[in-house]
């Protein structure tokens, strides 16, 4: 312990390093500042504070999960809980010098547009909130101050919802051939245009000038938008819309037209606006661009800043990709999808680079078992020679009590001394498209694609970095076993399974998962099938299984363990769950396509302790 | 933090005893300070109220309690519905009080002061969370959801979060507790205990690395240096022989309990492992002892025993040592629920307002899990609260009090402004009133205003206000009250007492002594207008493409079944609707033809009107009682097609099947008859001006029933009824919890 502080104290960081900590009131300046910061650095690093993460032993990812399964899980967390903070560090890397413009954003889902958006409910876990609270957490300050989002998808339909018009390019399907019918209607709008824009710019007789406007708002539908006046067309679908576009091209000079959005999604009618000259009709679209911006502004928030780091194209790092990225597209994109490669490539165009840290950590083998930023960093300290130089852009704030966000400080700190250890980007100056280069990052750029591509290769390369007590298994061999008494050891387990005569212990091994299941895997291929044939055609069965069996023992395949994750059904225990699984199995048609046999990894090491869940 | 806890409990202890003695010298006890703040009690202050409490509630007449959460529904569908049947809306509520938490807890007793002819109030208000103080306990009961509405709300009235997640309140339910007293009976519960270690508990850590060997060696000789000068004659100071002054820190020598021994310092686990298993192997009459405590507590000792009886008797009283120190803990854990236990075992009248919800969330939280139905829910709440009188019901259902409220609303704040404006607006007390004043610690004043409104400590007052104002209207005269007899046995209280409001929307109320459900007469309440639905007639649709509204839903029926096949469509939220048939058997009709239109694909069925209804291969539709089980399900999702998903519902034909012999049984036991007149309720007439009232309505009252996609089906497309009624729903449960 002494020798880790002094550590710590030699290298070079100050204790103190200053996040600037955004909230509702210094949002909007911030933005061109970390706008800028973005642009001229060459990653971006983010650390979530979330309000919960699992709600029992078993919903965690463990060892055995398959890409699947672990996106389930995370896909069920990011839809409970909820963001709190979010903190963000552009950084570059230079000559082991880490230059860094940390912020921290407070976020709280607040309805600013009375919607129901972003969120109606959300979960909570009194233990994250405890431990928030004992790191002096404000909660006043986020509920209170907090900065409120809406998802791309979300936006989308607020726009709708509250119909303000916007500008349409008067550009016209290629496609377009009018009937003699749309010809007629044509004609007769072209017709009423004609004479609106007329009695519009007519000389004013300033005598009847306002009789004369309030005749022409009965009998044409003639208003003013702003100063400017402008008629309303109604249409019925979006057919009539291209036909009025197709109208007003003629006019192009001097009419723009908006596009009034119907409460259920479409058009409603067409808003022509005339403007008095090219000039006016000019400066008239520059201002409605610049009301949209605002207005969008108020629609995105936070999101703003995720757009932005999403249009630099940036690679951005998390230490935990998928529990993050599956949070971040659930708030600030869309609906997660069901499945890992729709969430793959529907992330892909927003953020083609995430690299993930605690993966790049394997690569360091002692570092495989290490589960928290501020051990890891300890650890690279003592063992290796890799000084990096933190130089962070802004000075300490005022609020010198509030220093929230440290943790994605830690996160590039860690990650630019994995990258000075592992030698990536060993140019002097390193970019962001230097390291994407490097192979040893391969494995750790958006796991969830690799996890869901067929990735045998990739993994066959990297075997030599894992452990010789590593084994890869398929998860054919893999056999969950629950409904033994409470208190069991998997020693216990795996002796009375060994009594049974149906496997001998040479050829699997047992760890509990939780206080109600255990997972059993066997060396080789049939063996797995073999132990479920017998223990499910209880005729066959005797001896000690058989008394288990009475008792209530009962086993599954890891289909079934996928279905639990897919449905989902999160009860407490897994043991409850797969007997519900089984049950819902009972009915349905077995339409479920055979699925690859994905391999995952079963290490002596990576024991599922019981102490930890 | 944690150590900074305990100065800074002192420290505001302290402040608010020098500022109570200095205000209450300047002034003993006057009405002229009217606004002071009420009692706020949080972990901090919470033993030394508590006993004051206790006082109060003991004196007390009655005792007036409110609730604040953290939300109510999960979802818009969760809401009360105008037409949900009592068994529905028994789920409802217990889901609602299963997955939020209390956070601020009003208790507020009440006692005739016959000195003055006044009633004294000793308002509360205790900030509570839910804080997991043992380690073994269920997470899901650590888990619960916040409704942003809710929070937007108690934000408006400055609610102190910070306050609330930070210093409130921790507790155990009854259940909770019993499981860990059973837990730590059992054994396995070995967490903050003590324990002795015999021969086999020591892990079996082979002696292979030479400094293990040596260490364990000299530890040995240790020992037994030890063990020799305990048992010379003369005790003279012991030292181990050439020992440097490092070794006998590591050795002190002192008494546990009334046994010699020594206490390790300073030892690295694996050393103190390898002192076990030397201890183990080679005395007989020493045993180790392992006193798990807080960090600063946990002791290791080598201890000295003279005989196997004295060894057992040692190893009896750690274990009761560690015993009565979880025992503690646990006791210290039950936190809140002293406050509840205390309501409990006084058995006093209980006031609440609106509290059917507030009971079950104190059911949940402090007693155990709620029952399956509304029955078992009221007969195990009577066994702990025998008296409660809700004042929403007795301005509601009072002859006298009916009048004097003159239809006016009976939410909290507005029932208080009006029959106590005496306390709401410091008006002249007329003879009528029945005064009140408040007391907290040694100020008080008659016309008190904490300047907090909607926290749950004023709130209960205000109910307390209101029902001692309530009794004087209908004759009870506090004056000729003695304090012996009960107001909880007063005959002019007896046909108000033990009735809540399943929900005040329906006007459905359960009386907690038999369990009986009654319906308030439609008289009180004109929103009682579905109280004709037949629930066997009911069909639930859901997952129909997004653009369909209930308008469309009813046309497709109207083509294929007839024009006055279907008596109602109902827009639950953007995703499902309910259809009420005008015939039972037109239910099992719809069904199995949905199936048969899903699984052909010729023309026929492709033009028939119903496809329209199916377009997209997500449609699914059940009976009212799976919509049943769907409410009764933990799980809680916003949109009711995707909760119907989640529970289970993978394959549409499980759910018509289902729903199918649902349908047989239900025919089989019920012929449709007593309920069998319905009222058209479109045909209402005032149905369209009232469409008009709600869509203008609509955008403010009901932002939660728009969903995030792009649909906006909600909005304006439905008829009059269901939009008013949705609102009404909206509007009721936003003044019940803003009451």
């Amino acid at each position: 312990m002494a020798v880790l502080q002094k550590r710590l104290f030699c290298s070079a960081v100050p204790k103190k390093w200053p996040v600037k900590q955004v909230t509702k009131t210094n949002f909007p300046e911030s933005l061109e500042e970390i706008k800028r910061h973005i642009s001229s650095s060459d990653f971006v690093a983010v650390s979530l504070q979330k309000t919960g993460s699992f709600s029992a032993p078993w919903h965690r990812l463990l060892p055995f999960d398959t890409a699947d399964t672990a996106y389930s899980k995370a896909k069920s967390s990011a839809e409970r809980f909820q963001l709190f903070q979010f903190a963000l560090c552009p950084f570059s890397l230079e000559n082991s010098k880490l230059v860094a413009h940390p912020y921290n954003y407070l976020l709280y889902p607040r309805d600013e547009l009375k919607l129901g958006m972003p969120s109606y409910s959300f979960s909570c876990q009194s233990s994250h909130l405890t431990s928030m609270a004992r790191e002096g957490f404000d909660f006043n300050a986020c509920i209170y101050h907090g900065i409120s989002y809406l998802s791309r998808e979300q936006e989308t339909a607020a726009k709708i919802r509250i119909g303000n018009p916007s500008p349409s390019t008067l550009v016209v399907d290629s496609s377009f051939a009018p009937s003699v019918a749309d010809s007629i209607f044509m004609e007769r709008l072209k017709s009423r245009v004609i004479r609106w824009k007329s009695a519009c710019q007519k000389p004013k007789d300033s005598r009847n000038e306002v009789l004369m406007n309030s005749l022409r708002k009965l009998i044409m539908g003639s208003e003013y938008y702003g100063s400017r006046p402008s008629i309303n067309l109604d249409v019925c679908s979006e057919r009539q819309v291209q036909l009025v576009l197709e109208v007003l091209r003629e006019f192009s000079d001097e009419l723009v037209p908006l596009l009034i959005p119907a409460k259920s999604g479409g058009t409603q009618a067409v808003r022509v606006v005339l403007a008095s000259s090219k000039e006016d009709k000019e400066f008239f679209e520059e201002e409605l661009r610049c009301r949209e911006e605002e207005e969008n502004k108020k629609f995105r928030g936070f999101r703003e800043v995720i757009d932005l780091i999403s249009a630099s194209q940036k690679p951005v790092v998390s230490y935990n990709s998928l529990t993050d990225f599956t949070f971040i597209h659930s708030k600030f994109l869309a609906p997660l999808p069901p499945t890992i490669d729709e969430f793959a490539s529907s992330l892909r165009p927003v953020f083609p680079h995430v690299l993930d840290v605690s993966h790049l950590m394997k690569v360091v083998r002692p570092l495989r078992k290490v589960a928290n930023i501020p051990v890891a960093i300890s650890y690279l300290n003592n063992h290796f020679f890799a000084p990096v130089d933190i130089e962070i852009s802004h000075q300490a704030t005022e609020n010198e009590g509030r220093n929230h966000g440290l943790n994605v400080i830690r996160i590039c700190h860690l990650f630019a001394k994995l990258c000075s250890i592992l030698k990536i980007g060993s140019s002097s100056t390193m970019s962001g498209n230097d390291v994407l280069l490097a192979p040893a990052l391969e494995e750790c750029t958006n796991v969830f694609n690799a996890f869901s591509t067929s990735s045998e290769e990739s993994i066959d390369e990297d075997i030599s970095v894992w452990t010789e007590s590593t084994r890869k298994v398929s998860c054919e061999h893999l056999v969950f076993l629950w409904g033994f008494g409470s208190g069991t050891t998997a020693g216990k387990l795996k002796s009375l399974l060994n009594k049974s005569h149906y496997v001998s212990s040479k050829e699997f091994d047992i760890r509990l998962v939780d206080k109600s299941c255990a997972i059993l895997v066997f060396w080789q291929p049939g063996l797995a099938e073999t132990f479920l044939d017998v223990m499910n055609n209880s005729e066959e069965i005797t001896g000690s299984l058989r008394e288990l069996v009475s008792e209530g023992l009962r086993a599954a395949s890891y289909e079934t363990y996928k279905r639990v994750c897919k449905l989902p059904i999160w009860e407490a225990d897994l043991g409850e769950s797969l007997d519900r699984a089984l049950e819902d199995s009972d009915c349905l048609t077995e339409a479920h396509s055979k699925a690859t046999p994905k391999e995952i990894y079963w290490s002596n090491d990576d024991m599922i302790n019981l102490d930890e869940l | 933090m944690n150590r900074h806890r305990p100065t800074a409990a002192a420290l505001s202890r302290a402040l608010s005893r020098a500022f109570s003695a200095s205000a209450s010298a300047a002034e003993p006890s006057s009405a002229s300070a009217s606004s002071f703040p009420q009692k706020l009690v949080t972990r901090s202050n919470f033993e030394a109220a508590l006993a004051e409490l206790r006082r109060h509630v003991r004196a007390a007449d009655f005792v007036a309690v409110d609730l604040e959460m953290s939300g109510v529904t999960s979802a818009p569908w969760r809401e009360s519905l105008g037409f949900d049947r009592s068994d529905v809306l028994y789920l409802k509520v217990k889901h609602s009080a299963e997955k939020f938490a209390v956070i601020q807890f009003g208790v507020c007793p009440f006692r005739w002061d016959s000195s003055k002819q006044t009633f004294v109030a000793y308002p509360h208000n205790f900030y509570i969370f839910p804080r997991q103080e043992l380690p073994t306990i269920d997470r899901s009961s650590y888990e619960f959801i916040w409704q942003t509405g809710s929070i937007d709300f108690l934000a408006r009235y400055q609610f102190d979060f910070n306050a609330c997640i930070r210093e409130g309140i921790s507790y155990l339910s009854r259940r909770q507790e019993d499981e860990a007293l059973r837990r730590l009976n059992s054994g396995d519960e070995d967490e903050s205990s003590a324990t002795c270690y015999n021969s086999k508990d020591a892990g079996d850590i082979p002696l292979v690395a030479m400094a293990d060997i040596l260490f364990s060696e000299r530890m040995k000789n240790r020992l037994s240096e030890w063990h020799d000068w305990l048992l010379q004659p003369r005790n003279r100071e012991f030292q181990f022989q050439g020992s440097s002054n490092d070794s006998k820190q590591k050795f002190q020598t002192l008494f546990f309990m009334m046994w010699p021994a020594v206490n390790l310092i300073g030892f690295t686990s694996h050393q103190l492992r390898l002192i076990q298993l030397v201890v183990r192997k080679n005395f007989k009459d020493l045993t180790y002892v392992h006193v798990k405590g807080d960090n600063v507590f946990s002791q290791h000792l080598v201890v000295y025993t003279d005989s196997k009886d004295d060894r057992d008797l040692l190893i009896k009283e750690v274990n009761n040592e560690h015993r009565k120190r979880a025992e503690k803990k646990i006791q210290a854990a039950v936190g809140f629920r002293h406050v509840v236990d205390l309501l409990s075992s006084e058995r006093k009248l209980i006031v609440g307002h609106n509290c059917f919800l507030d009971i079950a969330h104190v059911y949940n939280k402090f007693i155990g899990p709620l029952p399956s139905t509304a029955e078992e829910f009221v007969s195990s709440v009577s066994k702990y609260f025998p008296h409660i009188i809700d004042t929403k019901i007795l301005l509601n259902t009072h002859q006298v009090l009916r009048q004097r409220m003159k239809k006016s609303k009976t939410s909290l704040s507005s029932a208080f402004t009006l029959l106590c404006p005496h306390i709401s607006l410091s008006f002249a007390a007329l003879e009528s009133y029945v005064k009140v004043e408040v007391e907290v610690d040694d100020l008080r004043s008659s016309s008190w205003n904490s300047g907090a409104k909607h926290d749950a400590g004023y709130d209960a007052f205000m109910t307390g206000c209101i029902f001692a104002q309530a009794c004087g209207y209908i004759g009870i005269d506090f004056k000729l009250h003695s304090p012996s007899e009960s107001l909880a046995e007063n005959e002019k209280l007896q046909k108000h007492i033990n009735l809540l409001y399943l929900s005040w929307t329906n006007a459905d109320i359960i009386d907690l002594t038999n369990g009986n459900k009654v319906t308030a007469s439609v008289e009180y309440s004109q929103k009682k207008r579905y109280s004709n639905v037949v629930f066997e007639n009911v069909v639930l649709i859901w997952g129909f493409p997004s653009e369909l509204k209930a308008r469309h839903i009813r046309e497709c029926f109207s083509k294929t079944f007839g024009v006055t096949s279907v008596t109602f469509v109902y827009q639950m939220d953007p995703t499902a609707v309910f259809v009420q048939f005008s015939k039972t058997k037109l239910v099992s009709d719809f069904l199995s033809l949905m199936e048969t239109l899903e699984k052909n694909n010729d023309p026929i069925s492709v033009l028939h009107p119903l496809s329209e209804l199916l377009k997209g291969g997500n449609t699914r539709a059940a009976t009212y009682e799976t919509y049943k089980q769907i409410c009764g399900t933990p799980i809680s999702k916003v949109l009711f097609a995707d909760q119907a998903e989640a529970f289970g519902a993978k394959r549409k034909t499980d759910f018509v099947e289902s729903s199918k012999t649902a349908m047989d049984t239900q025919e089989d036991k019920n012929p449709v008859s007593e309920n069998s007149v319905f009222v058209d309720l479109l045909s209402a007439p005032w149905g369209e001006k009232a469409a008009q009232a709600a869509s203008n309505y609509a955008g403010k009252t009901k932002p939660g029933m728009i969903d995030n996609l792009e649909n906006d089906s909600f909005h304006g497309c439905l008829s009059g009824d269901e939009i008013l009624n949705s609102v009404y729903a909206a509007e009721e449960t936003q003044l019940v919890r803003t009451s």
